[in-house]
């Protein structure tokens, strides 16, 4: 069961691939991470499943049947990676209008506002313009615009840029809180930390095609080099064994070994409890997602060159 | 169609709340009002009243002649003076003289050519075509006087002539003077109005593509609804301001016409306002008005759209690219002047059916009488053509706003963004 099926989706510009046979699928009530460098096609891929732009080929299944951008629309809830509001108009006004135009009615939006604007303490905002908000504030009142319709599936673009850690924590808080009540969240970055902390799933595009798709599990086993740090009370004597290479040795009577083929941690270990030295703590270390990601990114030409699309 | 409504709501509200609008609302038609009576009367009060010494030679002006002259005309002052023309010439500024004349010898059967008014300073045109005015009075009467024509005969002389006005047999009503009058007041109207709040629509198209609010509501609407609601919520807000116009005319003429048995200027005045509403049809006049002030405003606003949407913050970049559409607006403004000139030539005649400048020449020729001067055929498909062309104005805007909208970088040259229009969605 998935509520979102993107199907080998293209999108050419006159001059770029943005978007070149895509195909993923998202979970209903997980937090989907959507990767990649600059310019890789994140936004144009976004935009598709928001409906704004149409692919040029592929299908979108949304919560089983195709996807209709006019009906669909009303059940998504999209914050761009720029941050758009009317600055002249006031905060209470605005919130209403954007959620009028999601299709809710004007009493039922009213009291969402307010109970949102209670919850994130906002409630003096009403009154306000946007152009007296500082860029968190402002980021905020984007953030509850986005998800006060209630919308089956969010997708946030970016949405922690330029937030500082305590609203940036609160916004997550809510992230958690909306994944836990049933919804479905996409969100795209290339900040790695907040990926492996948030996220269940990823797929990584790079210069309009996936490169990596799983879970953030399943991601870190694939590309784990079998690197384990083993540290002593005292530096063992000898430390050339079959069963292991030597990658690094600290200072703190530690080392990082690498695993040699056809062996397994266990002969390590094996081998330097013989060894007449105490173990303290034994680990394996994974590669976190930000090495991965330059892993796999790096050796590509940092911005995509222009070319010549036929199709 | 419901969001749609959503949209021109919000960009109603917003505009009409303004203080802004408000002040527009009454300052416009002042300042109008202003521009037209505000110049003549400046004109008329700062020009230089001339005070010039008269030498003459010839023997024929008396300082009498002089004196009576002044009496009649103010608009210049001449002094009738008996000394030497080169003590003069030396003294004439310190007499208090802005300059003087010397009238040579000549005989009053020839006639007097060329006159100098002889100054140290530069003066206008209209100061010295006064003292003209004003010699030439004193010369043909002292030409009658040589004639042995009386003043009763000279009165006789001066009524000879013969005005001519155009009336039109279909529309006995019509009044040339009065309909052009009106059809200028509304062409020029009508001008303004689309420049104004054509690059209103522009400026919000930008506001929205820069704070990027337009992402946030195509997430939720069409962006040919966003672009619709936006048109039609400024274009209503320029039909308030025009029914709040009327209504002012109609309070100000009737308060006025309450008052006005109290002083003879007043009722003339409301005397003249009557005449002007009995020689036009008031109410097809403002029908036609607001149909295509409306027709005209969509026509333009939404290329004005379209322009919005494809540059950035920019504002030199979207003027230069408005350029060749303010021009298409102005040069219609040329073509009424030429149309007024000939009501139901074939230039008034092709500049009032084609959408490009129907909404100005036609609304100009209107006032000259319908079916009179404009058969009814011509207006039907005048607003069918125009109705035609903003459809299609419309399509091709949208289609333009639907991609520059998200469209960020470069400025899209016209060529480029015709190819949007046509590219398949």
């Amino acid at each position: 069961m998935t509520l979102l099926d993107v199907q080998q989706i293209k999108k050419y510009f006159a001059t770029q691939k943005a978007v070149d046979d895509i195909s993923f699928s998202v979970a209903p009530g997980s937090i989907f991470g959507l990767l990649g460098p600059n310019g890789a096609g994140k936004t144009t891929l976004l935009r598709m499943i928001t409906g704004i732009i149409y692919p040029d080929a592929g299908t979108i299944i949304f919560d089983g049947k195709k996807f209709d951008p006019l009906k669909d629309i009303e059940r998504i809830g999209y914050m761009p990676e720029e941050r758009g509001l009317y600055k002249k108009m006031k905060i209470g006004e605005q919130a209403l209008y954007l959620a009028q135009l999601k299709g809710l009615s004007k009493s039922h939006a009213t009291q969402l506002i307010k109970e949102w604007f209670t919850k994130l303490e906002m409630e003096s905002w009403w009154n306000k313009k946007v152009e007296d908000l500082s860029k968190g504030m402002s980021q905020k009142l984007q953030f509850v615009t986005t998800v006060l319709h209630n919308p089956k599936l969010v997708i946030l673009d970016e949405p922690f840029s330029g937030l500082d850690p305590v609203n940036s924590n609160l916004i997550k808080d809510e992230i958690f809180r909306l994944a836990k009540n049933g919804a479905t969240v996409i969100f795209s970055t290339h900040r790695m930390e907040q990926v492996e902390e948030i996220c269940n799933h990823i797929v990584l595009v790079n210069k309009g095609k996936k490169i990596l798709d799983g879970t953030v599990k399943e991601v870190k086993q694939q590309f784990k080099e079998n690197l384990f740090r083993i540290s002593f009370d005292a530096m063992p004597l000898n430390t050339n064994n079959d069963s292991f290479t030597i990658v690094r040795q600290n200072d703190d009577y530690s080392l990082v070994v690498k695993i040699n083929e056809g062996h397994t941690p266990n002969d390590m270990l094996r081998y330097f409890l013989q060894a007449n030295v105490n173990i303290y703590s034994f680990n394996e270390i994974l590669p976190s997602l930000n090495e991965i990601f330059i892993q796999l990114v790096e050796g590509t030409p940092a911005a995509r060159q222009f070319q010549n699309v036929t199709a | 169609m419901k969001k749609t409504l959503l949209v021109i709501g919000r960009e109603y509200i917003t505009r009409v709340r303004k203080r802004t609008f408000i002040i527009s609302t009454i300052l416009f038609p002042l300042l109008y009002l202003g521009l037209i009576f505000g110049t003549g009367y400046i004109t008329e009060k700062t020009s230089r009243k001339l005070h010039v010494a008269l030498i003459d030679s010839s023997g024929y002006f008396n300082k009498a002649a002089v004196a009576q002259a002044n009496q009649q005309d103010s608009s210049s002052y001449i002094d009738y003076v008996t000394i030497n023309p080169d003590t003069l010439k030396k003294n004439y500024s310190s007499l208090g003289y802005d300059a003087y004349i010397v009238i040579p010898p000549i005989k009053w059967e020839e006639g007097a050519k060329n006159v100098a008014l002889k100054t140290d300073k530069t003066y206008g045109v209209v100061p010295v075509m006064k003292v003209e005015g004003k010699l030439n009075a004193i010369w043909s009467t002292i030409k009658s006087e040589k004639l042995g024509i009386d003043e009763n005969k000279r009165q006789i002389l001066n009524q000879s002539n013969i005005t001519v006005n155009a009336k039109n047999i279909n529309d006995e009503k019509s009044n040339a003077k009065i309909a052009s009058g009106i059809g200028y007041a509304c062409g020029f109207l009508i001008y303004f109005i689309m420049l104004i709040y054509g690059s209103q629509v522009m400026m919000g198209v930008m506001e929205e593509k820069t704070n990027r609010i337009a992402e946030v509501v195509v997430s939720s609407i069409r962006p040919f609804q966003l672009m619709l609601g936006k048109i039609i919520g400024i274009g209503l807000v320029a039909l308030t301001q025009f029914a709040l116009w009327i209504a002012f005319i109609f309070i100000i003429y009737n308060i006025t016409k309450a008052s006005g048995s109290a002083s003879n200027n007043v009722s003339g005045l409301v005397g003249s306002v009557q005449t002007v509403f009995t020689s036009i049809n008031v109410p097809l006049i403002i029908f036609c008005f607001a149909f295509y002030l409306l027709g005209g405003f969509f026509f333009y606003s939404s290329l004005y759209a379209a322009i919005g949407s494809a540059v950035n913050e920019d504002m030199r970049e979207a003027q230069s690219l408005a350029f060749p559409v303010t021009m298409l607006v102005i040069f219609s403004i040329i073509l009424m002047t030429s149309a007024m000139a000939d009501p139901t030539g074939p230039l008034a005649f092709w500049a009032s059916i084609i959408p490009f400048s129907s909404p100005i020449v036609m609304m100009a020729r209107i006032p000259f009488g319908v079916p009179g001067t404009v058969p009814w055929w011509q207006l039907g498909l005048s607003m069918a053509l125009l109705v035609l062309g903003f459809i299609l104005t419309t399509w091709f805007a949208g289609k333009i706003y639907r991609i520059g909208i998200l469209m960020y970088g470069k400025k899209p040259t016209w060529k480029e963004m015709i190819k949007w229009a046509f590219r398949k969605s």
